[in-house]
């Protein structure tokens, strides 16, 4: 194994170690056992098959913002903003599936609705890439922003527009069944959202490694001056980065009200846009490791809910557990680096001893 | 109308202090990314220490520690361990949440009415308060309020004119010439940002205690976020800061009024989401921005 990714792993498993370690020694403050709240955390995520596989249903969503990062990022843009592309994704979802329900089969309305959805967010994301490419906005505050404008539009429509029938609670009518991701474990909610995430994932790998478009944004990614010399226009690469990362994150609309709520209702998963920026972190923003850390991360939201029901502590376990793992991430990326200067010193004075 | 003017120069005192404290540590190269959770955590420290102490006094106190070791943190793995400022913001922003959460119910349990302390009280100053339209908007207000009209051309004189603000812009400038003169690039950054956190810490207690007299996670609400973009928007100035806020502190201001008044033919979304609005529109439209040069990037000795 090469030097650099045994590093990766190892630093990053102690990062995780740590982060929850410290999680735990705080629940001391609450005169909590932390062995035997973890114990139960670890043994009830996998004392049945339902618990288990909300893991993943609860990953789904957080590889689509996970990737909305990592690939802005892979040219060196902020894309800040995936929780409003997000929230854009899910009102297209919720209303075109309201709309097309009962109009034809199911599975090409909802074929129709995840383009539309990946239609939808993009638009709204190149937006940002375009501010940035015409007019050479700041993309992190515009994307940042962006964010709450999308939350005040989704409110708005909640509240009159896609109001449910009865018209008592800011939240849409249930989709017909008909609308719903299929789940393929039965049992449990584990719905076919996540094996798109994960081929979405390996796309994602694919375009970004695989393709001259790929490489292109890599090249602006690392040094913009380099590219144009190289006659690589970045502008329009802002805008479809931007754009592919918009669609990203609004999928993650899609899988949620379709393979989960089956509407769309206020406060609806507040805080995947940033667990996403996280995640992208921990994995090095390579999609294949979105993957893996967007499972820890379901795993972490589902152990501490859990946590929460058993044993009276408060649900914010989570924010602290994600929070720490996150700082840790940052920590070992300063190891890694300490690590690779030691071995650079130590093959030069190989040679010079040579 | 007389309202709406006094609540606008309200709002935006804390705005202005968060924006000050982001000038002043964007000028050494220091993007405070961690300012959303400074504001958190000043809001959460200020309330928890009013509360508990019962003096207002040892809230801001308590608000200011918890804003610096916030920005420690923050500092102390990007000025040290050169971590990429974004990222580490991004984190720290998170943990802040997890944190104020988790240590509210540490400390309250879970209240069964809502926790609250008697908020800043106004102070109408004597004789100036009695001018007509100006006495009621600039001398009815609290005691943060007054001592921003000090902050601000303390912020400017320092910045401008004497050697430590020279030092400051320098440092976001070309901070080898920093370094050469024989200063610590990395001190002065620390610093800085310690600074930053003290005065974010007093802004985000302006939230909790400072009008409302209460705390929730979701009390700061993208404010940090907003004294961000109106450090960029007044182009590093604590003037053009001052102007920022002012737009800001109206723009909620006028939301306010019209959410409680009805709002009319526009809903009150549109007036909810109208400083983020606002930011968009001023970030594409604004031109030629003076960002300091080194704005972002980690200080490396070369050797």
């Amino acid at each position: 194994m090469n030097e650099k990714l045994r590093d990766l792993i190892i630093t990053d498993f102690l990062a995780i170690v740590l982060g929850l370690t410290v999680s735990a020694l705080i629940l001391l403050f609450l005169d909590k056992n932390p062995v035997e709240s973890f114990g139960i955390l670890f043994s009830s995520i996998i004392s049945d098959k339902y618990t288990f596989a909300e893991i993943f249903v609860k990953a789904t969503p957080l590889i689509f913002t996970a990737l909305a990062f990592a690939f802005a990022f892979k040219a060196n843009l902020f894309n800040i903003g995936a929780q409003g592309q997000f929230y854009i994704g899910s009102l297209i979802a919720v209303s075109s599936s309201l709309f097309l329900q009962g109009k034809m089969p199911s599975g090409i309305a909802l074929v129709i609705v995840f383009l539309l959805t990946v239609i939808g967010g993009g638009i709204w994301g190149s937006f940002i890439g375009f501010a940035k490419a015409k007019f050479k906005a700041n993309e992190f505050l515009v994307s940042m922003m962006s964010t709450y404008v999308a939350l005040a539009i989704m409110n708005y429509l909640l509240r009159t527009v896609l109001i449910e029938t009865k018209a008592e609670y800011p939240q849409t009518n249930p989709l017909d069944t008909s609308m719903w991701l299929p789940t393929f474990i039965p049992g449990t909610r584990l719905h076919i959202g996540f094996l798109i995430a994960v081929i979405v994932a390996i796309a994602v790998w694919i375009l970004l490694y695989k393709t001259t478009l790929g490489y292109r944004i890599r090249v602006v990614g690392r040094n913009s001056e380099a590219a144009r010399l190289a006659g690589i226009s970045s502008k329009r690469l802002y805008i479809i980065a931007f754009l592919i990362s918009g669609s990203l994150a609004a999928m993650a609309g899609f899988t949620e009200v379709n393979g989960v709520q089956h509407m769309l209702l206020q406060g609806f998963n507040p805080d995947i846009g940033s667990a996403g920026i996280g995640i992208a972190i921990l994995a090095n923003a390579n999609p294949i490791g979105i993957i893996f850390a967007s499972i820890l991360f379901g795993a972490l939201k589902v152990g501490g809910t859990i946590m929460g029901q058993m044993s009276g502590i408060p649900s914010s376990i989570i924010e602290l557990m994600q929070g720490f793992v996150m700082v840790f991430v940052i920590l070992s990326y300063f190891v890694r680096s300490q690590l690779e200067i030691r071995r650079e010193k130590r093959k030069l004075r190989k040679v010079v001893e040579e | 109308m007389i309202n709406i003017l006094s609540r606008a120069l309200m709002m935006s005192t804390p705005l202005l202090y968060g924006s000050i404290a982001e000038v002043y540590a964007e000028r050494t190269g220091m993007m405070v990314t961690a300012i959303e959770g400074i504001f958190l955590m000043g809001a959460w420290g200020g309330f928890v220490g009013a509360y508990l102490s019962g003096s207002l006094f040892l809230g801001i106190i308590v608000a200011i520690l918890a804003g610096i070791i916030t920005a420690v943190s923050y500092a102390w793995i990007t000025v040290y361990l050169k971590q990429h400022q974004v990222v580490t913001g991004v984190a720290i922003n998170i943990l802040a949440v997890g944190i104020c959460s988790f240590f509210m119910r540490v400390i309250f349990g879970v209240p069964i009415i809502p926790l609250t302390v008697e908020p800043l009280a106004t102070i109408p100053i004597p004789i100036l308060s009695q001018i007509p339209v100006i006495g009621p908007v600039f001398f009815n207000q609290n005691i943060l309020t007054y001592l921003m009209y000090l902050i601000i051309p303390t912020a400017y004189f320092i910045l401008y004119k004497t050697s430590i603000g020279l030092i400051i812009r320098s440092t976001g400038e070309n901070p080898v010439a920093v370094d050469v003169a024989g200063l610590t690039v990395e001190r002065i950054r620390f610093i800085v940002v310690l600074i930053a956190g003290a005065m974010g810490g007093i802004a985000g207690a302006f939230y909790s205690i400072g009008y409302i007299g209460m705390f929730t996670t979701n009390i700061i609400g993208g404010r940090g976020w907003i004294a961000f973009a109106i450090c960029f928007l007044g182009n590093w100035n604590p003037l053009g800061a001052l102007i920022g806020a002012l737009v800001f502190g109206l723009a909620e201001a006028i939301g306010i009024y019209m959410q409680s008044s009805g709002g009319g033919f526009f809903p009150n979304e549109l007036f909810i989401a109208l400083p983020y609005i606002l930011t968009i529109v001023l970030t594409i439209t604004r031109k030629s921005f003076n960002v300091p040069a080194q704005l972002g990037v980690p200080y490396k000795k070369e050797n």
